[in-house]
């Protein structure tokens, strides 16, 4: 009966409609216009003109633009004109998705960050974490390396617990872990929503203690169909270079090193004038042109029933460390539609497809080996090849398998440089045919049913679908007398596939009594993660070919014995929920929000299965009062408080359970067979359960003078029942101590968010800034003193986690200058008249003794700063001028340490940079950089001590565009609706007083320079084109 | 139409409501796991227990801090070596007598007493497993003696140790304390002494060389008591092991003839094999190395020379690049000068580098005289899966019988005609003439004999010695003869830090 109906209203007789949207006398792009009490709207175009086919009975239009006061019109005879004005409370109009509905911003009473697609458009197309950064207060982003595609770590309010701090990551209603976010396209993106308080947070419960970021791709629009075309090319280069020595000033700094260490006779290189400047190791392996593309089409459009919005894209991006080994492709494509099928029934569906590859150059942050670390480390006598036929042909280059260039001369290897350390040409020559690729499968299909009036149930299927993996050729090769292989090559794959699904189903209920609003949800989920996840890996030794290109696992001459493999299955993780909220408001100016989520986890114990969220959120706005005067200062404002209690499910699997582990083997007899042993893994906590986090927020939203906006908000969480397997005293003898929920910290910090809007007859000019501390302690640990954080070579480790202090703040010895002379080191004495470092020699350093013990010993370290910035911010300023618009965005960080760690530590004759040029080598030469001796009794270099911290300080431009919009009248002859193109740098400038190649550093711990592939700075001619 | 479909969406919904939420579907089953409560239900699961209290012995010589390279850097006669001063602090401050509670590498202590829990889990588990009594008698024996043997390096290392004889219940994990030397020396005589029986004589070698035989665990025992002055019972138990010096024991132990063919990497199992540690190649990789299933040798990596190439053929030997650690001192080279075990000890590289036949990268300490007992050659890398360097297969031994031979003279005290005919034996095997027996002749014997085994600095430390021959290092009489007590296991637990550490 409904079909026919909706067949009849569509065959109804229809009139058509045209005008023009305009604002101030200028053309409104982008305005909405739809027909009052019928289903059709469109948008107008570049010049602010639509045109509306509408059922002869339509009488009035609805006119609406976000920021604008929505008109309603009567339709008139001819070319309509219509004025939009700018909104008085441009709040109020903004929709916020808050997870499993929507509110307008100026009732939303929790502490939610958006950016819209507007936002997004002019950033070059990258990974999502990437658009976040810098857009919000209170998320800190950095990238874990510059090699394309590479993701980002990415923190919401800081750092919530010991463990994964990862937020929750929903893109239309599917959890994608932070990994697979590569695959999401940005251009796709209708908006990100970050949920930082537990009051917003806690509808995902016990998955949503480190925050809630919840992505919405587009939607078609009801009306005209809309082609776009987005593209670019592009040149990527660094930055910058460290300064390292050259040949010369190498061969004299490594004298020296030798005559400090005692060394007698001859020193290494006798004659320094021979040595020249020598190879330039970094510009042998960055590129000052690594190629970059985008190109992507998109069409959207739709009707009363049907709409639908499509896109392809394909871009590639190469690495500006040796671009042959370091690129990245991805291909996406993605169809969103929704059906009104009914009055009552909508069905829609999401889906994207996303294809990446990317090439590596294998160690992107490591001091162990990998171009970059070749580069900074290894001698600059070596060169790049060996052209001297003697030494070309003497026994260091004896090996067959030494790599050679077109002329058969062999790539130097060095005499004095070993370890992992490599000719990085020659390396790049081994690394062919090494690539990971993925293809990632993610969407929803819904249906929402209007079950009565103000009664919608909406059930919705979600699943992700991801097969990924790689491929390797390791060939014979000999690259030194320490990395080479000449015995068998290799040619191995690994291959993964997972599915995860999830299934929910929501009732809303709105009501609307007088000036008493209320919605009412209620709702349930099921979750199963790795319904299937299945790893299988084969590799196949001994191949007949040495050439990547030819290697194949179709090899026949590989014997069975070289073919070896392996697979394993992970576990299943299952979530199972029940939520509901209410929210209430009383004509928007008293409001109230609550909600509770109960979630059971497979990940908990059998005495935990179950846990429970709770939050509630106040809000008022004191200028809807009639007490307030209107005014021009103050125009609105909306004050905010919530509480709410979040948790974080994310427990290794079977955590609490004693398994059974194999590989605790022995090999007994002649014939090399291991024989198999097994002994209990962990010790059993069926206690087991979530970590809990609370949080408070206070905040308000205000808007002052017309033209700014401005949102504050104060927050403190905590978080009790940190994971934590204390190590047991080692007498126990147990493999791995039980996961308890113990440990505790806090975070405290302040938000603001500035938006400032205003028009000067033609000149446009929008500026967003945004900045955010972050404080955070940790409380208590248990029976531990304090946890280790990552080690620098034979350094050891460089943070802890200790009590009171920061989560992984540096740790280790003070300097206190450099011991000019001996007079000097005996007179550092302690309270007996001892010497504190009778072993010190004149250009060592003086070692603070912290503890007053009148000895140096590790009880003398203390903690020397912490990586994670204590501030973050950002800006973006819009302006446009006529047909020109420009846009610049910055974003930084401070009050963070960094931890230089270029050089190797145990290879003495690595390399130096420049500043090793300022060393101690007299008294009165230096007061902070030591003498260089091959013999480092004083531990100058050696320890960890405030020498290798420096300050991480950084304002980046991110991104400063420059773009033109040909004039309408040009191109409407062409057919086309818009044609803009425009000029974009990335990464254009930063400003920081940190040495290394890139303050921004990635990571579990932020801030650990091993050698960090740094960002490209880009510069990119593109165009947008719409049809 | 419209309303059934709602009916049918809302029972839909309700359904779905009560089935996601049933205990059923949360539950994840471990597929192909075992969980600790319902295994060890059969003589295969109780076997692969008690290989797992085996695993541990590999602490000998596998992972980076073994007791081989280890000990040999704390003694007069090598260096720690490696690439710098800072190659592993563990080893370089005991090498240089700076160790302290928290440059002591913590496997020490901690890997024997999981070989210890390990041993402990299964003699409570053994007697609730059905299976053929004699077998389980022989098991049990295995993790007595194992245990034991775990017990006995712990407190000649660390001296004041916890004695723990159960796995521990959780409220135990902090009240632990350390038990006197006395008593764990008298708990690893009892281990041994009640287990013997239950041991085979021998072992078929070529499928179960390796397990614990009646001849090693009475070498155990006799090392035991030698340690603790015991010296009368010390050489009885010994004169068992040994048999009439020079020829085949009753466990059918006897000299290898060659002396070079004690370090042949194939020569597994070899007649003066007493304790011998199990090694192979395996596939190791640097993610597992140290740990449980890491079944290669280490020592053989350590002790090669750095960025080594081979100049001469005629000459120079072709050797794989190592780590450079464990070379020999200037003195030691002196003292071994016309010692016919020269050459298969020491690997002059010093010479091999002056003659223009070799090149290497000279690494911290380096005197070019490296450890060539566990050198690898070449032929010996490995070429399968896995990481090359730590999949050397090279067995090491705990104890040999030229070894027990000594120790047995120097139960004697060094005088009589068993303790001459046993320092005959071992000087004759190289092809030396007899020297009268002493306690110094049988040092002097023991220190070019085993040079290189990790022995050398428990000798010292055994017969006093130590404060004078590791003067110069800067070794502590009163403090040095035991090494400090890790931190880790100081903090929050009763243990007591060992006297001026």
């Amino acid at each position: 009966m409904s079909m026919f109906f909706v067949f009849i209203v569509s065959a109804q007789a229809q009139k058509t409609v045209n005008g023009t949207v305009n604002s101030g006398g200028l053309p409104l792009p982008g305005a909405n216009v739809a027909a009052k009490g019928a289903s059709v709207e469109t948008s107008t175009d570049i010049d602010g003109k639509f045109t509306l086919k509408v059922p002869e009975n339509v009488t009035k239009l609805v006119v609406s633009f976000v920021g604008y006061t929505t008109k309603e019109v009567a339709i008139t005879d001819g070319n309509m004109t219509i004025e939009l004005s700018e909104e008085s409370n441009a709040l109020e109009e903004v929709v916020i998705n808050v997870g499993y509905g929507t509110q307008k911003k100026s009732v939303v009473t929790g502490a939610i960050s958006k950016v819209t697609a507007k936002d997004l458009e002019n950033v070059p197309n990258g990974r999502v974490e990437q658009a976040l950064q810098g857009r919000t207060a209170g998320v800190t982003i950095a990238m874990n390396a510059g090699q394309p595609g590479a993701g980002s770590t990415v923190r919401v309010r800081g750092i919530t617990t010991l463990n994964d701090n990862n937020p929750l990551w929903v893109v239309d209603g599917v959890a994608v872990d932070p990994g697979a976010l590569g695959a999401l396209n940005q251009s796709d993106i209708e908006s990100i929503e970050v949920l930082k308080d537990a009051a917003s947070a806690a509808i995902y419960g016990a998955q949503s203690a480190a925050g809630v970021i919840l992505v919405t791709t587009k939607k078609g629009k009801s009306g005209k169909l809309t082609v776009n075309y987005n593209g670019f090319e592009g040149v990527s280069s660094p930055e910058r270079m460290l300064n390292l020595l050259n040949a010369t000033q190498y061969g004299a700094i490594m004298n020296e090193r030798y005559i400090n260490g005692g060394g007698t006779g001859s020193v290494p290189y006798p004659d320094l004038g021979s040595l020249g400047k020598g190879t330039d190791w970094q510009n042998a392996v960055f590129s000052d042109s690594a190629r970059r593309y985008l190109h992507e089409v998109s069409m959207s459009g739709g009707g009363e029933v049907s709409n639908y919005y499509f896109s392809f894209g394909t871009q590639s991006q190469e690495g500006i460390v040796m671009p042959e080994i370091s690129n990245y492709n991805k291909k996406n494509i993605r169809l969103n539609s929704t059906h009104k099928v009914k009055d009552w029934l909508t069905i829609g569906q999401t889906i994207g497809y996303t294809h990446q590859k990317t090439i590596g150059i294998g160690n992107t942050n490591s001091e162990y080996g990998g171009p970059l670390a070749s580069a900074i480390n290894l001698d600059p006598i070596t060169p790049i090849v060996e052209t001297d036929p003697i030494l070309a042909n003497g026994i260091t280059y004896s090996n067959p398998y030494v790599i050679r260039d077109n002329n058969g001369n062999p790539y130097g290897i060095s005499g004095v440089v070993g370890q992992e350390m490599t000719n990085p040409i020659a390396y790049a020559k081994t690394r062919g045919g090494q690539y990971n690729w993925s293809d990632d499968f993610i969407g929803n299909v819904f249906a929402e049913v209007k079950l009565m009036k103000n009664l919608k149930l909406r059930s919705t299927l979600g699943a992700k679908l991801a097969y990924w993996g790689g491929q390797g050729f390791t060939p014979l090769f000999y690259l030194s007398p320490t990395v080479n292989n000449t015995t068998l090559n290799n040619l191995s794959r690994i291959e993964n596939r997972a599915f995860n699904w999830n299934t929910e189903n929501t009732l809303t209920y709105t009501k609307n009594i007088k000036d008493h609003n209320f919605t009412v949800l209620l709702g349930q989920g099921a979750y199963k993660n790795n319904e299937f996840f299945k790893v299988t890996s084969a590799t196949h030794f001994g191949l007949s070919t040495n050439d990547y290109s030819e290697a194949s696992f179709n090899d026949g001459t590989v014997t069975q014995d070289n073919k070896v493999g392996y697979a394993y299955d992970v576990p299943a993780v299952i979530t199972t929920s029940l939520f509901g909220r209410v929210t209430y408001d009383y004509k928007e100016k008293y409001l109230f929000s609550g909600l509770i989520r109960r979630d059971g986890s497979s990940q908990f114990g059998p005495d935990n299965k179950y846990g429970t969220f709770p939050s509630v959120s106040l809000g008022w706005v004191p200028t809807k009062e009639e007490f307030w005067k209107e005014n021009k200062i103050i125009n609105t404002l909306k004050l905010r408080f919530s509480y709410g209690v979040t948790g974080n499910s994310r427990i290794p699997n079977f955590a609490y359970q004693a398994i059974i582990e194999g590989g605790r083997n022995y090999t007994f007899g002649n014939s090399g067979v291991v024989t198999s042993g097994s002994t209990p893994g962990r010790i059993a906590n069926p206690e087991l359960k979530w970590e809990e986090t609370t949080q408070t927020n206070i905040g308000f939203d205000t808007k002052l003078l017309n033209d700014f906006t401005f949102t504050f908000d104060w927050y403190k969480k905590k978080t009790s029942g940190i994971l934590l397997d204390p190590e047991l005293p080692g007498y126990v003898g147990n493999e791995a101590p039980p996961f308890q929920n113990i440990g505790e910290m806090h975070n405290s910090g302040l938000e603001f968010e500035l938006g400032y809007k205003k028009r000067i007859n033609d000149f446009n000019l929008s500026v967003n800034a945004n900045m955010a501390t972050i404080k955070n302690e940790v409380d208590y640990l248990g029976p531990v003193p304090y946890y280790n954080g990552p080690g620098f070579q034979s350094m050891g480790p460089v943070t802890r986690t200790q009590v009171g202090q920061a989560y992984n703040s540096f740790y280790g010895y003070q300097t206190a200058g450099i011991f000019q002379n001996q007079e000097e080191i005996n007179a550092y004495t302690n309270a007996s008249g001892g010497l504190i470092q009778p072993n010190a020699v004149p250009g060592d350093f003086r070692w603070k003794d912290v503890n007053g013990d009148g000895t140096i010993t590790a009880d003398d370290k203390k903690f020397l700063g912490s990586p994670l910035p204590k501030m973050t911010f950002g800006f973006t300023i819009n302006m446009d001028y006529k047909g020109f618009d420009m846009m610049i965005f910055a974003q930084g960080a401070a009050g963070n340490k960094i931890f230089q760690g270029l050089r190797r530590l145990d290879i003495g004759n690595a390399n130096y940079s420049t500043e090793v040029l300022s060393r101690w080598n007299g008294e009165g030469t230096s007061n902070s950089y030591p003498r260089v001796s091959s013999s480092d009794n004083n531990g100058n270099f050696t320890n960890m001590s405030d020498f290798y911290l420096e300050d991480g300080d950084y304002l980046r431009f991110k991104v400063v565009q420059l773009g033109y919009t040909l004039p309408s009248t040009i191109i409407n002859k062409i057919g086309m609706q818009k044609v803009r193109l425009y000029i974009t740098a990335e990464n254009l400038l930063t400003l920081t007083k940190y040495t290394g190649y890139d303050p921004e550093i990635g990571g579990d711990v932020f801030g650990i320079d091993r050698g960090y592939y740094p960002q490209a700075r880009s510069f990119m001619f593109g165009a947008n084109l719409q049809f | 139409m419209k309303r059934n479909i709602k009916i049918l969406a809302l029972t839909a919904l309700s359904s779905l409501m009560i089935t996601s939420c049933s205990e059923e579907f949360l539950q994840v089953d471990p597929s192909g796991l075992n969980v600790e409560t319902n295994y060890y239900r059969n003589e295969s699961e109780a076997f692969a227990g008690l290989v797992g209290v085996y695993d541990m012995v590999r602490k000998n010589s596998g992972g980076f801090e073994n007791m081989i390279t280890m000990f040999n850097a704390g003694s007069d006669d090598q260096f720690a070596g490696g690439g710098s001063s800072s190659d592993g602090a563990g080893i370089q401050s005991f090498s240089n007598y700076t160790i302290n509670t928290n440059t002591v590498p913590r496997s020490f202590w901690s890997d024997y007493y999981r070989g210890i829990y390990r041993a402990n889990l299964m003699l409570v588990k053994l007697p609730g497993v059905p299976m053929d009594e004699t077998t389980k008698a022989r098991f049990t024996a295995e993790a007595k003696v194992l245990r034991a043997y775990y017990y006995f390096n712990l407190v000649r290392m660390f001296k004041n140790v916890p004695l723990i004889l159960e796995p521990l219940s959780p409220s135990q994990y902090y009240s632990v304390t350390q038990a006197d030397p006395a008593d764990v020396y008298a708990q690893i005589e009892s281990d041994i002494t009640s287990s013997i029986d239950n041991l085979p004589m021998t072992v078929n070698v070529d499928t179960d060389g390796g397990r614990l035989t009646q001849g090693a665990a009475r070498a155990i025992l006799g090392k035991v008591y030698l340690y603790q002055g015991k010296n009368s019972q010390a050489a009885a138990e010994f004169a068992q092991v040994n048999g009439t010096p020079g020829s085949v024991s009753q466990y059918g132990y006897s000299l290898v003839a060659n002396y070079n063919d004690l370090w042949n990497f194939s020569n597994k199992f070899n007649s003066e094999s007493v304790l011998e540690v199990s090694h192979s190649a395996q596939g190791s990789y640097w993610g597992i190395w140290g740990g449980n299933a890491d079944e290669g040798n280490t020592v053989n990596i350590m002790v090669g020379p750095r960025s080594y190439v081979r100049l001469n053929s005629a000459f120079a030997p072709d050797l794989p690049s190592g780590w450079s650690f464990n070379v020999f001192t200037e003195d030691f080279f002196t003292f071994m000068q016309g010692d016919p075990r020269l050459n298969a000890t020491v690997l002059n590289l010093n010479a091999l580098k002056t003659a223009g036949h070799a090149d290497y990268i000279g690494g911290y300490q380096d005197t070019g005289y490296f450890l060539n007992k566990f050198m690898p050659k070449q032929a010996d890398v490995y070429s399968g899966p896995g990481d090359a360097v730590l999949n050397y297969r090279q067995n090491t031994y705990a104890i040999r019988l030229a070894d027990t031979y000594l120790m047995e003279a120097e139960a004697l005290g060094g005088t009589g005609t068993r303790a001459q005919a046993l320092l005959d034996a071992v000087r004759s095997r190289v092809g030396l003439p007899s020297v009268p027996v002493s306690m110094t002749a049988i040092k002097n014997e023991r220190r070019r004999e085993l040079a290189g085994e990790g022995h050398r600095w428990f000798d010292l430390v055994r017969w006093g010695d130590a404060p004078t021959a590791l003067a110069s290092r800067g070794f502590v009489a009163g403090k040095h003869e035991v090494l400090p007590i890790p931190a880790s296991e100081l903090a929050g637990t009763q243990i007591v830090q060992n006297p001026n550490y």
